[in-house]
């Protein structure tokens, strides 16, 4: 059988750069719309705006963020927008030390899953921690929304920089 | 807030713009190569012939698809063939009308058992039919890149 098996060729960066291999190369314009629906429109504008918003389920009388449709334990409409407070409770995090695409970061990002006050217990969303050292940030620290300044909101999540503890 | 809500004013409807970044690098792999090497070094097809199944191949592969011999008997092949299938091309791959209509062939080369999918040239849509005999018109050696858009289009011979 050995002469019917090739060699692997293992082609590298060189090889392509000095021409040693033919090849085709394809860069499709991938560009998306994303509807955001809308109780998830309504909770980007509030942002804007520099507030939180949840929802609230009639039937489990439940406060819901983000904001959605439909109550995912009733199966029943979500009945109204629910005024938040930007303060909450770190449920969980972790501590990055690479990014996204394996890039080492100078200082480690803190993602975390924070609880919204005014929201039901354990309902939170995921955000970054600043302002605090790594080390230091503990599962139920209470912390506070550090908003961009009006002027550079967008609508967007982003417009909470991070969350920063309370004391 | 219900199922009955609806959006009543555009500005209330977020849509979240972005792009995926993608890109592709294809090779040829090993049979494919010597081919494309050999239109822009030469101008020449190659194929391949499997003794048992007496099928020349074009364009050329390692490996018989019928018994699955080891093909190793290279052959050179014509640059001529006859239009097995034709389709007349008037939209862009967006859907917006070409400029000039396009004709993209099936043409099976002479003497082979194989063929290409390429553009005709020179030739009027409606001159076109199935049995022609076309030939490679191939860019000027300098062009040539190996690639298969080496080849220009084929072109009818009478």
């Amino acid at each position: 059988m050995k002469e019917f098996v090739y060699d692997c060729v293992y082609l590298s960066e060189e090889d392509f750069a000095q021409g040693q291999v033919l090849f085709e190369t394809w860069k499709p314009v991938a560009h998306y719309a994303w509807d955001a629906g809308i109780a998830i429109s309504r909770y980007l504008a509030e942002l804007k705006a520099g507030r939180l918003v949840g929802v609230h389920c009639p039937s489990c009388g439940r406060i819901l963020v983000p904001p959605r449709m439909f109550c995912q334990d009733c199966f029943v409409p979500t009945d109204g927008f629910v005024p938040l407070q930007d303060t909450g409770t770190v449920v969980t995090f972790s501590i990055c030390h690479i990014r996204w695409d394996m890039v080492r970061l100078e200082h480690p990002l803190i993602p975390a899953v924070i609880a919204i006050d005014g929201a039901s217990p354990g309902m939170g969303i995921l955000h970054l921690l600043g302002e605090v050292d790594p080390q230091a940030v503990r599962v139920g620290m209470r912390v506070r929304a550090v908003w961009k300044p009006p002027e550079e909101r967008e609508g967007a999540i982003t417009d909470i920089r991070y969350f920063k503890p309370l004391e | 807030m219900s199922l009955l809500e609806r959006i009543a004013h555009p500005d209330q409807a977020k849509v979240w713009y972005g792009e995926i970044p993608i890109q592709s690098r294809y090779t040829a792999g090993i049979a494919g190569e010597r081919f494309f090497r050999e239109i822009k070094d030469n101008g020449r097809f190659w194929g391949v012939r499997c003794p048992h199944c007496d099928l020349i191949y074009v364009p050329p592969r390692l490996y018989c698809e019928r018994c699955f011999a080891h093909l190793e008997e290279w052959v050179e092949v014509p640059t001529t063939g006859r239009v097995h299938t034709f389709t007349v091309v008037h939209l862009d791959l967006d859907g917006n009308p070409l400029p000039e209509p396009r004709i993209v062939a099936f043409i099976q080369l002479d003497g082979t058992d194989g063929g290409l999918v390429h553009d005709l040239g020179e030739v009027d849509p409606e001159d076109v039919c199935i049995g022609m005999c076309v030939e490679a018109v191939f860019k000027d050696p300098a062009e040539r890149r190996g690639s298969i858009t080496d080849i220009r289009y084929f072109r009818p011979v009478c």
